[in-house]
């Protein structure tokens, strides 16, 4: 909410009659729902400097008198509202106009109602700051679960990554501050390296229109976003610390932000230590992880019309991978499928990480220009460079379990400008050229066979969307082409080793149509219809060799071709006199030449055994479902939440399901916020529940093992805010699995080997001044 | 190459062309050169043969079973080369591997011996029961559990043998029944898992 706070803080606040004298000042101004519009009465607004504040009345409105010339921090309340902060220098009497963000738990949900998209036809979904730092002790995948329609699939306690509506991987791009997350996409046990505290929000674009965004992402785009640095010559900070109680885990974040004359900069610094996790009935042997990330964030106005921005990051982690899982052919696969309890299960708690564990190092580098020429055009211009080492280690032989098994260094370098033209009558024109650069190397340390030739890849994209806005309809055209040129360099499987250069040229073209419809202020909808190609990744068209997690030979096909996705997306809001909002998207998409990984009715012998063969090949296939969410709220204090996810995958060539698609879920959560105190503010209980259908869209013969059952998580926290002087503490406590229920999740690949996590309770503190 | 510094900055001036310097960005971009070779890797742990050689108790002709894959998992299919054995006869079993990927070739029993605690052969047969006969374990580790890099091979009155040989690495040795060549219980991985069809005569 920072974010729209300082977005506001130019638009509304203008000076009006000058010459007061000291002490006589007043500040004016209008509290409403951000969301609707709507006036809110009996606000809190309060002067910290002054120790004194106001309430607003029945429309809204609210008046602070007798004020000196100087500086103020303002701050706002409302039940069931994020408490807003301003920063003010008062040498006029002034007018504010504050827009609340209500509902929060609806309008998370909804970017639309975010300054970000008001201009957007495509549907997203966000998480704020605040929810961010409550489970920043997960990972980044875990915590966009909470949205419909995303859901992760994992490997094992520490590794997971978003999959939005069923699509996940290559299909799906991170964007970490504006740049592409270059790392070792291809992998389901490859997390996204990235800090979630160093966002500010994390939205998901569902929609197809997405086409700003390099392409290919024909799931959807995940946008990591820092938070925009406040107007505050004061040095503000924050300190966060979480335990967790399965893992005994730490998680430790210190921030700290100052507005100079010079500069404005932010410094973010976090220590993640988890020790082994645990199933209801025994530990997780070897998932500790660790993790130290710094990032650094620097914003220079050069003039009031042009911006620099530098923002580094350092992520750090090490995860260990659960022992038992680590099998060396098929027949220790149906032996570990067949225990109850994994091999290699230890009695006793550690927080060492051993063999097979992973190791990953990425750093980004970012310099951003924006320049606003005059009130129509603009210009932006991003440069990005990437490094990501990547090195795994397995259980091996002598002395070699401290040489990786897989060790990958890849660099990226991205350049981006982006021009607008705002015309007249809210008519306005994005297009943009984005070049991106990268080379993947194989370190030859490992001794064994890469799976993933080294490979260089060049990509080149244009894009144009146009837009207009007329007062109950917007609608938006765009248009992409991306050429792609791949340079690969692999080592022959058949001796002797040769070295083999293969190059491949793909075009790519997409487009975009949306429209959205206010038919009433309180009823909006939204049609979002996109084409969009994706050219084969080089782990679908090299991979060779042996994918020990599943126990299968997987072969790579050079004669791939382009997907080519269609998707609709309709989506429609209510919101009945601020008591209830209902929130439905239903989507279709048809993607041909869909690249999947096919088992073929062939064994490849190896001294290992044999082992089934895996080709990728290619097959059309649809994937469609339907994303619910309803907000009540009968009082104030108590609000009902359920969401409601359902999603099903076919391969309509083989008339056969897709496989790893997630299961349908339902959520439910019930919170009730307590009145706010003298010293205790935002207080607030709640009780949630999750039910995971048993994924039954499957055939007997698609998989090793069959899909678990359903099962249903219980969840509650609780939480308060105490203000001393300026600053703020916030505890809260959260429990996850309350009934320490023993299941299996279809999405996560450790299912064929362990149950899931047991109960879990996470303390938080978090200090703010 | 000498910069046009004018033209520079006449395309820096106009908003929209700077737009159209991109362009001249990504030929510098795209020229860059091509990628270079990789560096073949060593597989120095790769096992790429399995000799299990037998040799008649009182003295004889040995008898050899190979499994050989020189290039690794992939590529070429294996080569699997059988002998023949004597009915009613014991055997000395001494099981060799190499990883004849490198040159000179390795011995990987070496390193087998070596970590002998973390190792272990099990020897499974069909058509072979404890009155046709048996493979008993002739080595043992610093703990006094079996390797299975030396055995005897009791040979019965059968027709036909199959015998299945695993490498297990990490077993737990000390469970019930791993000691005496059950492998239920051993756990580790697979790191050897070859079959052989013998015929018996």
């Amino acid at each position: 909410m920072k974010l729209l706070t300082f977005f506001l803080f130019p638009l509304f606040l203008f000076p009006l009659t000058s010459g007061a004298q000291n002490c006589t000042l007043s500040i004016k101004g209008n509290v409403a729902d951000e969301g609707t519009g709507i006036p809110m009465a009996y606000g809190t607004i309060y002067v910290e400097e002054m120790k004194t504040g106001v309430a607003s009345d029945s429309l809204g409105n609210f008046q602070l008198n007798g004020l000196c010339k100087g500086e103020y921090h303002l701050r706002f309340n409302h039940i069931g509202c994020e408490t807003k902060t301003l920063f003010l220098s008062l040498s006029k009497d002034t007018v504010i106009n504050i827009n609340m963000h209500h509902h929060s738990e609806l309008v998370d949900e909804v970017m639309v109602h975010d300054h970000h998209s008001q201009h957007e036809t495509a549907a997203s979904s966000t998480i704020s700051q605040e929810t961010i730092s409550e489970v920043a002790n997960k990972d980044l995948s875990e915590m966009l679960e909470q949205m419909t329609g995303v859901s992760s699939i994992k490997s094992g306690a520490g590794v997971s990554k978003p999959v939005v509506h069923g699509l996940s991987g290559n299909r799906v791009a991170i964007l970490n501050n504006g740049i592409a997350q270059s790392g070792q996409q291809w992998g389901n046990d490859h997390a996204p390296e990235i800090d979630p505290y160093v966002a500010e929000h994390i939205s998901v674009v569902k929609g197809a229109g997405a086409l700003a965004y390099p392409g290919g992402s024909l799931g959807g785009v995940v946008l990591i976003e820092p938070d925009e640095i406040e107007n505050d010559p004061h040095l503000h900070g924050n300190v966060n610390y979480i335990f967790q109680t399965n893992g005994l885990g730490h998680t430790l974040n210190a921030r700290l932000q100052k507005y100079d004359k010079w500069a404005a900069w932010r410094i973010s610094a976090t220590t993640k230590v988890i020790g082994d996790r645990s199933a209801p009935n025994y530990y997780l042997t070897n998932t500790s992880k660790r993790e130290y990330n710094v990032a650094a964030q620097l914003v220079k106005h050069i003039s009031s019309k042009w911006e620099m921005k530098l923002y580094y990051s350092l992520f750090n982690t090490e995860i260990a991978i659960l022992r038992g899982s680590h099998i060396g052919n098929l027949t220790d696969l149906e032996e570990a499928i067949d225990r109850d309890v994994p091999f290699f299960t230890d009695e006793k708690f550690s927080y060492t990480v051993n063999e097979p564990r992973q190791a990953v190092q990425h750093h980004l580098l970012k310099l951003e220009s924006n320049h606003i020429f005059n009130e129509h055009q603009s210009l932006n211009l991003k440069y990005g460079g990437q490094i990501d080492n990547r090195k795994e280690f397995d259980v091996r032989r002598l002395d070699r379990s401290n040489l990786p098994a897989l060790s990958l260094l890849q660099w990226d370098q991205y350049l981006e400008g982006v021009y607008k033209h705002f015309f007249e009558r809210g008519k306005q024109l994005k297009t943009g050229i984005q070049l991106r650069l990268t080379d993947n190397t194989n370190s030859a340390e490992t001794g064994i066979l890469p799976l993933i030739p080294d490979y260089r890849a060049y990509r080149a994209g244009a894009f144009v969307i146009f837009q207009e806005e007329q007062n109950k309809l917007l609608y938006e055209l765009g248009a992409r082409y991306d050429l792609n040129y791949l340079q690969v360099v692999a080592i022959s499987t058949s001796l002797p080793r040769e070295i083999e250069r293969h190059y491949h040229t793909f075009h790519n073209y997409s487009a975009s149509a949306g429209v959205r419809y206010k038919v009433l202020p309180q009823f909006k909808l939204n049609l979002n219809l996109g084409h969009v190609l994706r050219s084969p990744e080089v782990n679908e068209l090299y991979s060779a060799g042996l994918h020990q997690g599943v126990s299968g030979i997987e072969e790579g096909n050079r004669s791939l071709k382009n997907e080519q996705s269609t998707k609709a997306v309709l989506s429609a809001d209510w919101n009945v006199k601020q008591k209830l909002f209902v929130q439905l998207l239903g989507y279709f998409q048809y993607i041909g030449n869909f690249i999947y990984l096919q088992p073929e009715d062939e064994f490849r012998l190896t001294i290992r055994g044999a082992f089934p063969l895996f080709t990728y090949q290619q097959t059309n296939a649809t994937i469609g479902g339907l994303d619910a969410l309803v907000s009540y709220e009968p009082i104030e204090s108590i609000k009902l939440v359920a969401k409601y996810s359902f999603l099903q995958g076919d391969d309509v060539s083989n008339s056969q399901p897709l496989v790893y698609m997630p299961s349908n879920n339902l959520f439910g959560s019930l919170s009730y916020s307590f009145k706010d105190g003298e010293r205790m503010k935002n207080s607030s209980i709640s009780i949630n529940g999750k039910y995971v259908f048993k994924q039954t869209h499957l055939n007997a013969n698609q998989d090793i093992a069959p899909a678990p059952e359903g099962y249903f998580l219980l969840g509650a926290s609780i939480g308060t805010t105490f203000k001393i002087k300026n600053t703020k503490l916030r505890c809260s406590i959260a429990g996850d699995n309350l009934l320490n229920t023993v299941y299996r999740d279809y999405m996560n690949r450790q299912r064929y080997f362990s149950d899931d996590l047991g109960w879990n309770v996470s303390v938080r503190l978090n200090f703010e001044f | 190459m000498q910069i046009d510094f004018k033209f520079l900055f006449k395309i820096m001036k106009n908003a929209k062309n700077i737009l159209w310097a991109l362009p001249l960005f990504s030929i510098l971009f795209f020229t860059s050169c091509e990628k270079e070779d990789p560096f073949v890797p060593n597989e120095e742990e790769l096992i790429t043969t399995l000799i299990y050689t037998l040799t008649p108790v009182g003295g004889g002709t040995a008898v050899e079973f190979r499994f050989q894959d020189l290039d690794g998992d992939g590529g070429t299919a294996p080569v699997i080369t059988s002998g023949t054995l004597a009915a009613n006869t014991s055997y000395t079993g001494i099981l060799t591997l190499l990883n004849e990927a490198v040159s000179p070739a390795e011995s990987i029993s070496d390193e087998i011996a070596a970590e002998a605690e973390d190792h272990q052969f099990f020897f499974s047969t069909t058509h072979f029961t404890f009155i046709d006969g048996s493979i008993a374990y002739e080595d043992e580790d610093a703990n006094g559990f079996p390797i299975g890099l030396l055995t005897t091979f009791a040979v019965g009155s059968v027709t036909h043998i199959s015998l299945t040989i695993v490498l297990r690495h990490e077993p737990n040795k000390a469970a019930l029944g791993v000691s005496i060549g059950g492998i239920d219980n051993a756990g580790g991985e697979t790191d050897i898992e070859v079959e052989f069809d013998i015929p018996v005569q």
